[in-house]
């Protein structure tokens, strides 16, 4: 008959396996759902329209980060030193595969689609977004 | 899209119960040895008896742990039927914490001076009590936005608690008990602080959200640094907020209170603007201030805990032979709890000596402010480890949760209140190893008390609901 000391080790010992296979358990758990998330969608804005821009061009194209601010200010992702786009102009926020786009503080506005944009506006790919007068396309 | 409806077995929650099946086998081999070791101390058996089935202890011994198993499948059961789509994995954490509270309560309970038998029942009752009020946090916070919208009412609600604790406080005169925000209703006493910590995170996510753009606001210029500084005229009333708070809590002597609310505020600011240097600036105010205040305030009575407070941090514990005759009062009186609780610490080595086999109630208040040195004699630095990874897990997921949402005001909500986790339980693990001052706020989950649990279940349910909708959120655009 085994001793009751010897049990008890066993079940010390035990419980310190177990509390680690548990952790091991969640530590799989979490990775399986990272690895079924889907990866970071990378978006440029085009210049299609540039009105009465003198700084910008048909053409010209901005890489957008996951989170980008446009404006003239020097804290700026995007810096367009344009008299037609103000300080902080907009915000342009990629959340789980969407582009939302939101006004910041702007003279001339932001548009999506000739929507204009004061809270979070959906952006699709191949929408036209505008800072005041000047037009970009959404392309990812 | 028509509605049809899916496979109810497709959408239970197994991930969630698979992860339940360990917690549950941990805490019954627990419980079995913690009733073993009864037996063992009681006499009726030593450790040279056989084990043979007749010494083992009666199923009836289990009935605590059992019954935490049955609530726990059965809020499973009904998350399953009811909010499918939330996070799986907080519960199980925060359950088997949870449980490892129970057991250490049950078992410290007859062993402190003077004994409290029925500590370990009261804080399984607790923990089901707890469990309800997660349930009803879940089901009644039908739109998340409401606390958005009510965040000044409940603001008004933490204020009057606090009130009432600290004419408590002064009422009592008591000022050397490390805490006495608490409101005692015969057996029970409820700490308001601990809701008031949710609260200030919902006004502060309230505040952050709602003027997202302040923070991009003017700039000092020193040559090629510049310091983004918000503008003077929002910042004040959040500050003379701050301010006016930090000095209560430092009057009716919640130091560690003071500290958490500055580190949420600290925490929330950065989460809120992005910018770092907002939490340098924070921090080195921070610096000045206690500096001064350590000064300045050790003259006046009212403040000088604080000085007594640090000092037990400088004491060298681990040089014990060569302490001084005023060293060895010092262990004795005023830093009995901390020299205790590093000696229970190292005695523990590295599998601990056994639940129910060790020595933790050597430490005063091991059964709340000290668990974690009760722990870690019993559990060994191994059991330690992976009670911080079990909170590191816990951090991460609600961390996630934060990233996940796509609405700012959720965002901040799961963000801070994930941060108020984060904070306490730094600063309590901490303390408990001397390198912080003991402020008597509890770990979550492990410590004895009833409105930590209920707190923390509360953020928990928050979370999990944030979780819920976001996920029905996601599907619902996805299938556009």
């Amino acid at each position: 008959m085994p001793q009751l000391d010897f049990f008890l080790l066993i079940l010390r010992l035990l419980f310190i396996v177990l509390l680690y296979l548990f952790l091991l358990q969640v530590i799989i758990a979490i990775t399986r759902d990272l690895r079924a998330k889907a990866p970071v969608i990378r978006g440029r804005l085009i210049v299609v329209d540039k009105g009465p821009s003198t700084f910008l061009n048909l053409g010209d194209e901005f890489e957008l980060k996951p989170e980008t601010t446009i404006g003239r200010g020097p804290m700026n992702t995007i810096r367009l030193s344009d008299g037609f786009i103000s300080t902080d102009h907009a915000r342009i926020r990629n959340h789980n595969g969407k582009w939302y786009v939101q006004n910041i503080k702007s003279t001339y506005g932001t548009y999506v689609n000739r929507e204009p944009a004061v809270n979070e506006v959906l952006a699709k790919p191949g929408d036209i977004i505008n800072l005041g007068p000047i037009a970009f396309k959404l392309v990812q | 899209m028509s509605k049809h409806y899916s496979n109810p077995l497709k959408t239970y929650r197994w991930k969630e119960l698979g992860l339940f099946i360990i917690p549950f086998i941990i805490l019954l081999l627990e419980m079995t040895q913690l009733l073993l070791a009864r037996l063992i101390h009681s006499g009726t058996l030593n450790e040279t008896s056989s084990l043979s089935l007749k010494n083992l202890p009666t199923i009836q011994g289990l009935i605590p742990v059992i019954g935490l198993v049955v609530s726990m499948v059965l809020v499973n059961i009904f998350l399953s039927i009811f909010f499918p789509k939330a996070d799986q994995m907080l519960l199980p954490l925060a359950g088997l914490l949870s449980g490892i509270g129970v057991l250490m309560a049950l078992r410290t309970g007859p062993d402190l001076s003077p004994p409290d038998p029925t500590q370990g029942t009261r804080q399984l009752l607790w923990v089901v009590l707890a469990l309800v009020t997660f349930i009803a946090t879940i089901v009644f916070l039908k739109n998340v936005r409401w606390l958005k919208q009510y965040r000044y009412i409940l603001l008004v609600i933490g204020i009057l608690l606090l009130l009432v604790s600290v004419v408590n406080a002064f009422r009592i005169k008591d000022f050397n008990s490390p805490t006495h925000d608490q409101l005692n209703f015969g057996p029970f006493s409820l700490q308001p602080s601990e809701f008031l910590k949710i609260i200030l995170v919902i006004v502060f996510a309230g505040f952050l959200s709602e003027r997202r753009d302040f923070f991009g606001g003017n700039e000092l210029r020193f040559g090629f640094l510049h310091i983004p500084v918000p503008r003077i005229n929002e910042l004040g009333p959040l500050a003379i907020m701050l301010g006016i708070s930090l000095l209560i809590f430092l009057g009716i002597r919640e130091l560690g209170l003071a500290l958490l609310i500055y580190g949420i505020f600290l925490c929330m600011i950065y989460l809120g603007s992005g910018k770092l240097t907002y939490v340098v600036g924070g921090l080195l105010i921070f610096a000045v201030m206690s500096y001064a205040g350590y000064t300045l305030l050790s003259h006046f009575h009212i403040f000088s805990y604080v000085g007594e407070r640090f000092q037990t941090i400088t004491f060298n514990i681990v040089d014990w032979q060569h302490w001084t005759t005023a060293d060895e009062t010092f262990a004795e009186n005023a830093g009995l709890q901390i020299v205790q609780g590093i000696i229970a610490l190292s005695s523990g080595g590295i599998l601990g000596a056994g639940l129910g086999l060790g020595h933790p109630t050597f430490v005063p208040v091991v059964q709340s402010d000290m668990i974690f040195t009760g722990l870690g004699e019993e559990l060994g630095l191994a059991g330690l480890f992976g009670i911080i990874a079990i909170y590191l897990l816990i951090l991460y997921r609600g961390y996630r949760i934060a990233v996940q949402t796509a609405d700012p005001f959720n965002q901040l909500l799961a963000a801070g209140l994930t941060s108020i986790f984060a904070i306490e339980t730094f600063i309590i693990i901490a303390a408990n190893m001397n390198f912080f001052p003991l402020t008597g706020l509890p770990l979550p989950f492990l410590s004895y008390g009833g409105s930590s649990l209920l707190a923390n279940y509360i953020i928990i349910g928050i979370l999990m609901r944030i979780s819920h909708d976001t996920a029905l959120a996601n599907e619902r655009e996805g299938s556009e």
